[in-house]
């Protein structure tokens, strides 16, 4: 793998290890108000990263932010990728109607900015992770049903998968079982910028207000940072890096893993 | 910040609390009295929140996110003022002894926007065809209206069935009053047609400015009435009420000079000082005196579980209001409340209750002995909580909240509202909720806007009343009472047990009673030189050069 393939292993590493050593670290809910509220970082050793306009310990919400974040952008990305896959194998390998059909919903789909389009489903299904993650899954998915779609194009034409048709497999095992795994790899690239972009999703989403509010994550903190901007401007830089890199660690993951990916396929082919 | 007020020069170097305070107390306006009048200019006011209702008809709709904007246009009878009322479209009034008639004299030579003369017959029409039927305030207070005579053009006199306290009709003018043109008004549809008419998106008065332009969710623009009856004024040619929804937006166009006001929160609490210390730019809280409001915690009490007075009272040990006062208020501003009427309004006002303090140990206790344990989870019960997005302070509340019932074993789930509309229809149309954070504002009597909050019975989706399912024959006899008692000190001693009632049951919790303190620029002349100037009719208002 690229070198810069490995940067984006050992940061992502360190957010999961954020994630998952939280509760170790702060064993406090990180939304308790728990000292003078705006304290500079550096200025009490109890709040490593300071405390926010209510009083709460800035690296502890940090740390719970990385958990959110996380599985949203995963979870989301996963729910994109799969409906991606789905529909992209079917239009692909069906062909006709019933890709013009897909295709012209996936079309729909792409005609509105995914942010938007998050928004909207959203502000109609209420604030909740859940629904956070339902909305990026849902207006995300067509880049991944559009690439997958043109690898099963030019793949079902092969001799193999003509071999595996006259043995008498149905049409959706053909379509899943031979011509998939062979247009799976691009769609490797794509991950890491679909997880990225779910996370930014997520954050933007939380900056508006549209965040579980029961939850914290970095987009709920740089939300609830702006009001102090002027005064205390850590409290929306700390979680703006975090974001960052986050996105950064990803995509260059993915950028990596495709590359090491890609020579395997000319060989392939 | 201004150079004239230079006694404050010295402090600047430790901008303490104190320091804030005293500057505070001094009114905008009292150094601008001896310089020359300069007329013209447009003054950018910084809206608060997101958009504006529909209906701007401040005839009907009372609140004070409305009226801010709507008494430039429709006036009162009287306004409020330092040392008792001012009279605007009344030049004096006295009620009969009997509490029956309450005599009006309106000022002469008052004419609407549209040219046409201000008399008797536009009071009778909106006192008895909109204020007492369509207005929540104005039901209250005029329930036992039974007609308005009018002797001559320029008397009014409002007749009652029931004996009616003259000192509630006076409290009452500066917000309930607003006159309506019949001529404009009478025999159409902007009674049941609401925010669709019209005649309520751009209502029509005699006041200093007019309705030019309406640009839902960005701006709107209020253009000078030529006909004003007030000698020279208004002095600006302009006020355009320009939305930004963020308010660290707002303190930034406030620093570059984009906008000369901010009225109510629309400074983030937290940049006050700093904006304090920039040359041009000055905080105060004068003019809002007038204005108090408070946070409370309301209960849906058809819940079986907050029905149970014994889960309250817990819950209202589980919290600790000087938290907020300190920490979400900054200490600024604010004070730990006891009851729905703020120890400012004295006239009223007790301590002679149950008070209670914070203790989560008696909370825990109580909750144990109510028949509610802590489970193996941890948890008691779970209840659902939506946060009035009004203010600042009522979300940050919301979370603190949140986290010290969750202290005592009750979990809590913040419901997230994305407009002050979605959470009004949801709390008081839908009933749609468990734990509720609302701000209600207190007016200069409890009848107008206050018991309103605990009266019984009430139809849903009246904004801003009981619609928490609570119901208590004792209090609703209090409240009715209220209306119809005519010694001052009876009168008084009725509120007193109002108090005592509500502190007992604790209907709802009032946590804390709390000021504005808004920012504007320091060519603004004349701000806050009355305690609800927000809601005034600002025809005084003019800006100095910078």
């Amino acid at each position: 793998m690229t070198r810069s393939g490995w940067v984006g292993a050992i940061g992502l590493g360190l957010l999961v290890a954020m994630a998952l050593l939280a509760p170790v670290i702060k064993p406090r809910d990180p939304l308790d108000l728990v000292g003078r509220p705006l304290l500079e970082p550096f200025a009490d050793p109890r709040f490593l990263l300071g405390t926010d306009a209510l009083g709460r310990d800035v690296l502890a919400q940090l740390l719970y932010s990385a958990r959110v974040s996380l599985v949203v952008g995963l979870a989301a990305a996963a729910g994109a990728i799969g409906i991606g896959i789905g529909v992209g194998t079917v239009a692909g390998f069906l062909g006709g109607r019933v890709d013009g059909i897909l295709m012209r919903i996936s079309e729909a789909f792409q005609t509105v900015p995914t942010f938007l389009l998050a928004l909207a489903l959203l502000s109609a299904l209420g604030a909740s992770t859940a629904n956070v993650v339902l909305a990026i899954a849902l207006s995300s998915w067509p880049a991944t049903a559009r690439l997958v779609r043109a690898e099963v194009l030019s793949l079902r034409q092969r001799e193999y998968v003509d071999a595996a048709r006259l043995a008498g497999l149905g049409p959706l095992t053909v379509a899943f079982r031979e011509v998939l795994p062979g247009a799976l790899q691009p769609v490797v690239a794509l991950v890491g910028v679909t997880v990225g972009a779910a996370i930014l999703v997520e954050s933007a989403l939380a900056f508006l207000g549209l965040g579980d509010p029961n939850q914290i994550s970095w987009g709920v903190m740089i939300s609830n940072g702006r009001q102090a901007i002027r005064v205390a401007p850590f409290l929306v830089v700390i979680p703006g890096v975090c974001v960052a890199l986050a996105i950064l660690s990803v995509s260059l993951l993915g950028d990596g893993l495709a590359a090491r990916l890609a020579p395997q396929r000319r060989y392939l082919s | 910040m201004r150079h004239s007020m230079s006694r404050r020069r010295p402090a600047l170097a430790g901008l303490t609390a104190l320091t804030l305070a005293a500057a505070m107390c001094v009114p905008a306006g009292v150094m601008a009295q001896d310089e020359p009048i300069q007329s013209g200019g447009t003054l950018v006011v910084a809206a608060d929140g997101t958009s504006f209702p529909a209906n701007l008809n401040p005839a009907i709709a009372t609140s004070n996110g409305v009226v801010y904007i709507s008494s430039k246009v429709v006036e009162p009878l009287a306004e409020a003022g330092f040392d008792g009322l001012q009279p605007r479209l009344a030049t004096s009034w006295e009620g009969s002894d009997d509490g029956l008639t309450f005599t009006i004299h309106l000022r002469e030579g008052v004419t609407f926007s549209d040219g046409q003369p201000f008399t008797s017959a536009d009071v009778k029409f909106s006192a008895e065809e909109v204020w007492s039927k369509l207005q929540s305030f104005g039901r209250i207070v005029l329930a036992n209206l039974d007609r308005v005579d009018t002797p001559d053009p320029l008397t009014a006199v409002l007749v009652f069935s029931k004996p009616t306290p003259a000192s509630l009709i006076e409290n009452a003018l500066p917000v309930v009053t607003a006159v309506l043109p019949a001529h404009v008004y009478q025999g159409t549809d902007f009674a049941e047609a609401g925010g669709d008419s019209p005649l309520n998106q751009q209502p029509v008065g005699t006041g200093p400015f007019v309705f030019s332009e309406v640009r839902p969710g960005e701006l709107i623009r209020l253009t000078k009435n030529p006909t004003y009856w007030g000698e020279g004024e208004p002095y600006l040619d302009e006020v355009v009420f320009q939305v930004l929804p963020d308010a660290a937006s707002r303190a930034a166009a406030l620093e570059t000079g984009a906008v000369q006001a901010t009225v109510f929160s629309g400074v983030p609490r937290l940049d006050l000082q700093r904006l304090d210390a920039l040359d041009g730019v000055s905080i105060t809280s004068t003019g809002y005196e007038g204005l108090p409001y408070q946070i409370t915690l309301d209960f849906n009490h058809r819940n079986p579980i907050l029905g149970d007075v014994d889960v309250r009272r817990a819950i209202r040990q589980a919290l600790d209001p000087q938290l907020v006062v300190d920490t979400i208020f900054l200490g600024q501003g604010a004070s730990v409340a006891t009851g729905p009427i703020p120890s400012t309004a004295t006239d009223f006002y007790t301590e002679d209750k149950t008070l209670y303090t914070f203790d989560t140990a008696a909370a825990e206790a109580a909750l144990d002995a109510a028949g509610f344990p802590r489970g193996e989870d941890g948890t008691r019960f779970a209840l659902r909580l939506r946060v009035a997005p009004f203010f600042p302070e009522t979300v940050g509340t919301g979370e603190y909240v949140k986290q010290a019932l969750e202290d005592v074993g009750i979990a809590v789930e913040i419901v997230a509202a994305d407009s002050s509309a979605a959470y009004q229809t949801a709390v008081y149309t839908d009933h749609d909720f468990d734990l509720s954070i609302n701000s209600p504002a207190y007016r200069p009597d409890p009848a107008i806007s206050t018991t309103i909050l605990f009266q019984g019975g009430l139809d849903a989706g009246i904004p801003f009343s009981n619609q928490w399912g609570y119901a208590n024959p004792a209090l609703d006899q209090v409240i009715a009472d209220g209306l119809t008692t005519l010694d001052t000190e009876a009168r008084v001693e009725l509120y007193r047990e109002f108090q005592r009632i509500i502190a007992d049951d604790l209907p709802n919790i009032s946590l804390v009673d709390f000021r504005f303190t808004p920012a504007h620029r320091d060519q603004v002349r004349n701000l806050g030189d009355n305690p609800r100037w927000a809601v005034s009719n600002w025809s005084n208002v003019w800006l100095a050069a910078e």
